[in-house]
């Protein structure tokens, strides 16, 4: 492990980590209460930017560009804490417990749509915010059927500790690097699913194209953008903003109605697709800058 | 010629026909396919009908997998099924992934 993802760890431990300490933390942050449970965070969050100084360069980095200044200490403890603060809230959004929660929606007809339409759509996200937050939106939907795309590794885990947080709770998460996974994703939304995932980070560095992002350029995967022009499907962005105390807003926009057919060159659309997405989730670091969870140096 | 050997005969030409390192007519139509929807840098007479097409051999990724599948719904009418269990072995040559499709283009 590299000194420089000694907080991506953190991310991921917290998020895939053991299962038995998943369910022990979830026991006692249920037990807790959300009030109670949030004065450990503080705790945490020294813990944490005393022990990783890669992580906290990288928050650093990403602040100063974000806010045109030089950040201070009380930014970057900011920032972990509304980390801390998602992947706490996480537990009671998947505990059926939303109603603790001011959840503000905005563009919920653009969901409506798509279900009446029973065609599916792609929901790109980013590691931004909270995605527990609008799949708990999802729910109160009468059962808006997600899948969620990510990578075979992470897929087991996830799958188990989504289980371990609420047992009770049924995701489809299909895991990406089978061959056949994709074919998967096109019968899953001809079934009308909406097929969610995480368009801002790409693992194996494959096909990445550089766009101007916050003042420098930083390379973002084709691959997801790849997929929704051809399977024709609209492409709808989903962020979960949290605005500090008990609110979080959640926004869906459409970035692409579908290509309309795969015969003609559609490079354009992805590429155009692509701008939208990045200028977009420019626009909402600006808008809350704190709730940015890339934990590394995204620029390189 | 007696009729171990006519056994003989039979399996050798049989095996020459399915290990042939030669495309038969509709293996060059499938292949010449592939090139054509992947852009591939190569000529589809190169395509060597038992190498792996994901993976290692052509290096092909899940998307291109994708993008074959859809080709050959287009082409032949013939859906690949995300929960075929022989989807490992349909996608693991050019040879196997033609023997798929003309075993169900026909019904």
């Amino acid at each position: 492990m590299t000194e420089n993802s000694h907080v991506q760890e953190w991310a991921v431990r917290a998020e895939r980590g053991s299962l038995p300490l998943i369910k022990l933390g979830t026991r006692i942050a249920l037990w807790l209460g959300r009030p109670r449970a949030r004065l450990f965070l503080y705790l945490v969050c020294l813990y944490f930017l005393a022990s990783s100084p890669a992580a906290v360069r990288s928050s650093r980095q990403y602040l100063a560009r974000v806010l045109g200044r030089r950040p201070r200490l009380n930014d970057v403890f900011g920032h972990y804490l509304t980390f801390a603060s998602c992947l706490l809230d996480r537990v009671f959004l998947l505990n059926e417990q939303s109603e603790q929660f001011d959840i503000r929606i905005h563009g919920e007809e653009i969901v409506r749509e798509i279900e009446q339409r029973g065609n599916g759509c792609m929901l790109f996200g980013a590691h931004f915010g909270s995605f527990e937050v609008t799949r708990a939106v999802g729910r109160c939907r009468s059962n808006l059927p997600i899948s969620l795309l990510m990578y075979e590794e992470n897929a087991r885990k996830v799958r188990a500790a989504l289980a371990a947080i609420n047992p009770r709770l049924e995701t489809e998460v299909i895991g990406l690097r089978r061959l056949d996974s994709l074919i998967t994703v096109a019968e899953r939304l001809s079934h009308g699913h909406f097929v969610g995932l995480l368009a801002d980070r790409n693992v194996d560095g494959k096909d990445l194209v550089r766009y101007p992002f916050l003042g420098a350029s930083a390379a973002f995967p084709q691959g997801p953008f790849r997929v929704a022009m051809l399977l024709q499907r609209p492409v709808v962005m989903m962020i979960g903003l949290y605005r500090g105390g008990r609110t979080y807003e959640v926004f869906f926009e459409t970035l692409a109605e579908p290509v309309e057919s795969r015969a003609e060159d559609n490079e354009g659309w992805i590429d155009g697709t692509m701008r939208r997405y990045v200028s977009r989730l420019e626009h909402y670091c600006r808008a809350a800058p704190l709730n940015w969870f890339n934990f590394y140096d995204f620029w390189a | 010629m007696r009729y171990p050997e006519i056994v003989a005969l039979v399996t050798e030409n049989h095996r020459a026909m399915t290990d042939s390192n030669d495309q038969n007519a509709q293996e060059a139509e499938l292949a010449r396919l592939i090139v054509k929807t992947l852009n591939l840098d190569l000529p589809a007479v190169k395509i060597d009908p038992q190498a792996p097409l994901y993976g290692e051999g052509l290096g092909l990724d899940s998307i291109d997998m994708l993008e074959i599948a859809l080709a050959v719904s287009q082409q032949f009418g013939v859906k690949l099924r995300a929960d075929d269990k022989d989807n490992v072995h349909i996608f693991s040559s050019l040879r196997s992934l033609n023997a798929y499709i003309q075993r169900n283009r026909a019904s």
